[in-house]
């Protein structure tokens, strides 16, 4: 699947991006020279394409408690280490990954058996000294899941266990290249959008499975209950410079950390500075967590293209995946 | 060039313009719509109806390709979209269509859910939605979640690598929005009947206003290796009125897994 695609964003060496003052002082930054830009039919230009590469993780790691941000010091630190990380050339680190091996020292593999993607299929992760992605709960970590839940994800597991390559239903949404989820949070791979805006529409195009999200500018009711998708229903509005955007009807089978179709799914996108787009999204879902949650990504302008991500067209590790397992099974039962 | 043949040209780009703008008349320019900055505006939900995805040459009904689908699965007629009526093939390539068509069930890249390639993403029974702006037009089909981004007046843009929904390159030719579809996959076919072509294809669409809720929707194809000449398909595109009409899902890769991926499930007879 994603091994075959080839584009610029994954270039040989991976470049630790240092964007320091820009991500750190993203709101102060807009204070001064700079006018947000206004689409031909005056609404706030969010216009261009969007990266994801931030190396903050989604939840706070526990070493740093309550604190929201790194000291100049803690900072420094993890700069040192990320580049050295970087020019290991060792395996790929996705998501908060490379966070954690910074914090740790080790770079883990995904894939300790065969090893991985290497770091050359990787781009430049840009450090911020934030220490989580979520903001609320204050602590910066995923509220506590409901008893429903927990027992929910329990039985999950235990079935993957069970039955990891039976058939192509016991493989992952993503390996199968139906869907990465919605929201798309894992940073460094693909993770590029581009924003189109009409009078009454926005386009939110996904580079990662060429997904377009179409979002009618209205506050309209949804589509009928009956209705359910992968990616939800949304619906958008201005509310003064700030994109909301609120999706509802996922289906059952919309996994996002462990919620689906009870979720409610509220985002908001306020362009903060030139080369700043602040996306923020809020889940709500009682049947999930105890509590909602919130968490703050600042995507940077980028200017390369988005890239054809064609999955399913060249899923060829699907089959082997299959394979192999029946091969397994054959071996095993001495055929 | 010589100067002499300067004169000619001239009197040729006259004649082109005189034929755009009788065209743009008779699509009641001064009635379509137009966004903020003057161009004719192609936001909203489009899809074409007719017959052209299953065969876009002329065609009689003919059955199902499996016969448990009965009349559901069964091929309507269609007057054809191909200009002159028949793809002017070299002998080679029309052999090799007859039998892509003999066995598209087993075949065709859309049975399997690749993306469709222009132009055949605008005429699949699908609808598919234009969020225009100024510098990009993004087109968003329900079949596959399928896209491509429009380039507006950016002739110079190469395509970084070759792409199953192609790189196009958009510009104004009066109210005419011109769109030039380069570096498409060599797999993707025209329709279920086999029409094909090679990673030259070079495809110019033509969209214009009819009327606020039609386009007429051309496409001139060109592909030395497969075809002796360049030649036009042509259809109109039409407003989907229903009220709050929005694109749903055809995700669509999840219909096809038990075709692609069944015989490697547990217990599933293994072709050795």
């Amino acid at each position: 699947m994603s091994i075959y695609r080839t584009g610029i964003h994954q270039f040989p060496i991976l470049r630790v991006a240092l964007v320091i003052s820009a991500l750190i002082s993203g709101t102060a930054y807009s204070q001064q020279d700079w006018v947000l830009p206004r689409t031909i039919d005056g609404h706030p230009d969010f216009q261009g394409v969007w990266a994801n590469n931030s190396v903050t993780p989604l939840q706070r790691p526990e070493v740093f408690a309550d604190r929201e941000q790194l000291s100049a010091e803690e900072f420094e630190q993890l700069r040192v280490k990320a580049e050295q990380i970087a020019s290991d050339d060792g395996d790929a680190l996705f998501g908060d990954g490379f966070f954690n091996a910074v914090l740790s020292g080790e770079v883990q593999s995904y894939d300790p058996a065969t090893g991985n993607y290497d770091s050359s299929w990787m781009v430049e992760r840009q450090l911020e000294n934030r220490t989580s992605l979520i903001v609320d709960p204050p602590d910066g970590r995923l509220p506590a899941m409901t008893e429903q839940a927990s027992t929910r994800l329990m039985a999950r597991m235990s079935e993957r266990r069970e039955r990891p390559a039976d058939s192509y239903l016991d493989r992952p949404l993503q390996e199968r290249c139906i869907t990465y989820g919605m929201p798309y949070l894992l940073a460094g791979y693909n993770s590029y959008y581009q924003i189109v805006q009409s009078k009454d529409t926005v386009a939110i195009i996904q580079e990662m499975i060429h997904d377009v999200r179409v979002i009618p500018l209205d506050k309209d009711a949804h589509i009928d209950d009956k209705i359910r998708l992968w990616h939800g229903d949304s619906r958008g509005y201005w509310e003064g410079d700030t994109l909301v955007i609120e999706t509802r009807n996922f289906s059952a089978e919309s996994d996002f950390r462990g919620a689906a179709e009870n979720r409610i799914f509220t985002e908001r996108y306020t362009r903060t500075g030139p080369d700043i787009l602040r996306y923020e999204f809020t889940v709500e879902d009682p049947t999930t967590w105890v509590s909602p949650w919130t968490a703050v990504l600042n995507y940077t302008r980028s200017e390369d293209p988005i890239y054809e991500y064609a999955c399913h067209e060249g899923n060829y590790a699907l089959e082997g995946i299959l394979s192999g397992a029946r091969t397994e099974e054959r071996d095993r039962a001495g055929l | 060039m010589t100067a002499k043949l300067q004169p000619l040209l001239n009197a040729f780009s006259l004649i082109t313009l005189l034929i755009t703008s009788s065209l743009a008349a008779s699509a009641d320019a001064q009635n379509i719509p137009r966004t903020a900055d003057g161009k004719p505006d192609f936001n909203g939900i489009w899809q074409t109806i007719g017959s052209a995805h299953y065969d876009i040459e002329p065609h009689a009904a003919r059955a199902a390709p499996l016969f448990q689908l009965g009349a559901f699965g069964a091929i309507p007629a269609g007057l054809g979209v191909v200009e002159g009526g028949s793809i002017p093939y070299h002998p080679a390539a029309l052999a090799k269509k007859q039998d892509k068509q003999q066995n598209w069930l087993a075949e065709d890249p859309v049975v399997k859910c690749y993306m469709p390639g222009v132009p055949r993403a605008n005429y699949m029974p699908f609808p598919f939605q234009i969020v225009q702006s100024p510098e990009h037009i993004a087109m968003s089909y329900e079949f596959a979640s399928a896209m491509r981004i429009v380039y507006m007046n950016r002739p110079d843009f190469k395509a970084p690598v070759p792409s199953w929904m192609g790189h196009s390159l958009g510009s104004w030719e009066g109210d005419t929005l011109v769109i030039e579809v380069t570096e498409q996959m060599p797999d993707s076919w025209f329709d279920h009947a086999g029409n094909h072509h090679s990673a030259a294809l070079r495809v110019v669409e033509r969209y214009t206003h009819l009327s606020a809720d039609a386009i007429m929707y051309e496409a001139t194809i060109e592909d030395p290796e497969v075809f002796s000449r360049p030649w036009k398909l042509s259809m109109p595109l039409y407003r989907r009125l229903e009220p709050r009409m929005q694109l749903l899902e055809f995700k669509c890769v999840e219909f096809t897994e038990e075709l692609i991926y069944g015989h490697l499930s547990k217990g599933a007879d293994i072709a050795e």
